[in-house]
């Protein structure tokens, strides 16, 4: 999971962004409007969290021009306005979640997570593929009902897959869901999450696709 | 009907000029009648008295010419008389006498006495009603005649033409002043609009009302309604920013507090720990920082001037400010130049609060600048001020924010370094205090410039 965080404060964007970390999120940092724009028009995130009060462009003219252009990305709105104007506001300007500071890192991924979950059009919070199970909240995987333990990028990795069960995942799409900018790729770091995922979830539950990337294994074969 | 308005005296606009039209209308009815009334009264009895005339001097013809016959034909005229009910031929009695006033003839209802009256017209009032008669002497005197008409059915006929006269006024009037009520009230109808659409409102449509439908003489009220509309916009809208940008600076700190606290907790890397827990140490800093900068503006709000005001070394101060950036924790890396007119630089207030204020503009200038920069501060002895400058060679601030500058809790640089938006703001309020003013802009060279203007020379201004 990649998220742009849009931020000016220092202190403030430092903070969400190691909590976001530690919940095995790549984050993304920037701190204007102008340079929140240009990353969400340049690459694909599963979620922005964008504060109002930015530099040189604001956070409402950044989402409109977001959604002027049909970028469907979902938005989480972090504000120190309250009133029920500027709620309606931004939810109107086509905010997902509005948060208003000081608020709960915890109540901050689970708005992240119903925005991911909504955007991917699923229903259930408890994603399930093949007799595996992940549970975005808890962050705990389990095979056939028994828990197994993942690392953070394990963890970041199985939830790119079962997020996207049917889809073929490009070594580049599964990169930059693990990775945020400036993050050191070792060469060969993506096939030994992928080895050690299928040590403990089952050596088929992932295929690999010669020369295009890796997919679940669909039900039917 | 709704009345415009319950005060007092001032009733509806409505009614009272119905009620005026109607009296006028009704004055000017009964004023047409009774002129009316005079004139055909008037032109009855000339009519009248032509009438008269000329049967007197007809009369008088046949009487002169034809004495031999005067017995048959007196009998004859005898007979000649108008009737009671025709107002156009009404009873027309005579006498016909001799130079003496003795009667030839007269008609049935004249009276038998001599014929002795001056000739001439004149009324006279008898018990069978009042009678208009007209004496006329033959030229040699010979003869007399008198003619008699009724002057009631002279009355009676100039009040038949009266009556004409105003009936149709009187028809027109209530036609009339239905027409004036209905015109009244059309022409009232965009007032009804205005009031409509001024209580209707919500309190946040602050928009400017409709000028077009109002009549002339109402629209001075609403350009002054919409001039007060636009001042309560204003007043809005500035509480509305105030708001917005206190609570942004004063929850955002706290935010991040709270945000970092979290990160420590969960944390099981030692390093990410400590790095939490140094950020929240900055955030309680800062925190501590804002209050501070709050409590000084809540001190200084209530002050009408500076107490306790004496001569202050502005030299001393200057130098002080940008002794302690020099030297500060650690050091400024921007070069700090000072320019000071030679000779004292002795001005009159409070030292301290001077020193703040120079102090939060080269803070600013510091923190919206490289490290590449220089920042100038400068004194300027005028014939009976000085002028205290803090400029430097940044990037300046965009001129579209400059109005806004010195507002509590507005940040007006495009740059995302670290403030309150209280600086300035303090640095205003502190000129303010000392009789002079904050004065900012953008340098010619592109840096930005902030000075003090006015500041007094050794002397107080006032005691």
């Amino acid at each position: 999971m990649r998220i742009l965080l849009v931020e000016d404060d220092k202190l403030l964007g430092d903070g969400i962004r190691a909590g976001l970390m530690l919940a095995s999120y790549a984050v993304d940092w920037v701190r204007d409007g102008e340079m929140a724009l240009r990353a969400l028009t340049d690459h694909s995130y599963d979620a922005c969290i964008l504060d109002i009060g930015l530099p040189k462009m604001d956070g409402i003219s950044v989402l409109r021009e977001l959604r002027q252009h049909n970028n469907r990305t979902p938005v989480i709105v972090l504000t120190a306005r309250d009133t029920k104007t500027d709620k309606i506001i931004g939810l109107d300007s086509g905010a997902d979640h509005y948060l208003t500071k000081p608020f709960d890192l915890g109540e901050l991924e689970a708005h992240i997570r119903a925005v991911v979950r909504r955007a991917g059009d699923v229903a259930q919070p408890l994603l399930v593929h093949r007799g595996v199970t992940l549970d975005p909240a808890s962050k705990l995987a389990g095979v056939d009902g028994k828990p197994v333990s993942l690392s953070g990028r394990e963890y970041a990795l199985l939830l790119d897959f079962m997020s996207h069960p049917d889809h073929l995942r490009s070594r580049a799409q599964l990169e930059e869901s693990l990775y945020a900018w400036g993050e050191e790729v070792e060469s060969n770091a993506l096939e030994v999450y992928i080895h050690h995922l299928r040590k403990k979830l089952g050596s088929d539950f992932i295929q690999t696709v010669r020369g295009l990337g890796y997919r679940l294994r669909s039900d039917g074969k | 009907m709704k009345r415009w308005s319950a005060a007092g005296r001032v009733r509806s606009l409505r009614w009272r000029l119905l009620t005026a039209v109607g009296i006028a209308v009704l004055l000017l009815w009964i004023f047409t009648g009774w002129f009316s009334y005079q004139q055909s009264g008037h032109e009855a009895e000339e009519l009248m008295d032509g009438n008269l005339a000329q049967t007197g001097r007809l009369l008088m013809a046949i009487v002169e010419n034809n004495e031999a016959q005067l017995g048959p034909l007196a009998a004859r005229l005898a007979t000649v008389r108008g009737a009671d009910d025709n107002v156009y031929e009404p009873p027309l009695e005579f006498q016909i006498g001799r130079g003496d006033g003795s009667i030839i003839a007269r008609s049935a209802n004249a009276p038998d006495f001599p014929v002795l009256g001056v000739p001439d017209y004149s009324d006279i009032i008898r018990p069978t009603g009042s009678w208009r008669v007209l004496n006329v002497v033959s030229t040699d005197g010979r003869y007399r005649v008198q003619v008699s008409q009724s002057i009631a059915l002279r009355d009676i006929a100039a009040l038949e033409v009266a009556t004409r006269t105003i009936f149709p006024l009187a028809l027109i009037s209530p036609i009339l002043i239905l027409l004036i009520y209905f015109s009244i009230r059309r022409g009232l109808r965009p007032l009804d609009t205005l009031a409509n659409d001024v209580s209707t409102r919500s309190p946040e449509n602050l928009a400017p009302l409709e000028k077009e439908p109002v009549p002339t003489e109402a629209r001075p009220l609403v350009a002054a309604l919409n001039r007060l509309l636009a001042r309560l916009g204003r007043t809005l809208e500035n509480e509305r920013r105030f708001t917005a940008d206190a609570a942004h600076e004063l929850r955002t700190p706290l935010a991040a507090i709270k945000v970092q606290t979290q990160v420590a907790r969960r944390s099981r890397d030692a390093t990410v720990r400590d790095h939490a827990l140094s950020q929240i140490e900055s955030g309680v800093d800062r925190a501590t920082h804002l209050v501070e900068q709050l409590l000084r503006l809540a001190r200084l709000d209530p002050l009408k001037s500076v107490e306790g005001a004496a001569p202050i070394d502005l030299r001393a101060i200057l130098a002080e400010a940008a002794g302690r950036a020099r030297n500060g924790n650690p050091p400024v890396a921007q070069t700090i130049i000072e320019t000071y007119p030679p000779g004292d630089l002795i001005s009159h207030g409070d030292a301290d609060l001077i020193g703040i204020a120079i102090r939060n503009l080269l803070d600013n200038a510091i923190r919206y600048t490289q490290p590449e920069h220089t920042v100038w501060l400068e004194v300027k002895a005028g014939a009976d001020a000085y002028t205290l400058s803090v400029r430097d060679n940044g990037p300046g601030v965009p001129p579209a924010t400059l109005p806004r500058l010195g507002e509590r809790f507005y940040r007006g640089r495009e740059s995302s370094a670290e403030g309150n938006g209280l600086g300035l703001a303090i640095v205003a309020r502190v000129a303010e205090l000392h009789g002079a003013r904050l004065e900012t802009g953008n340098a010619e060279d592109g840096g930005f410039v902030a000075s003090l203007c006015g500041l007094p020379l050794s002397q107080p201004a006032t005691a």
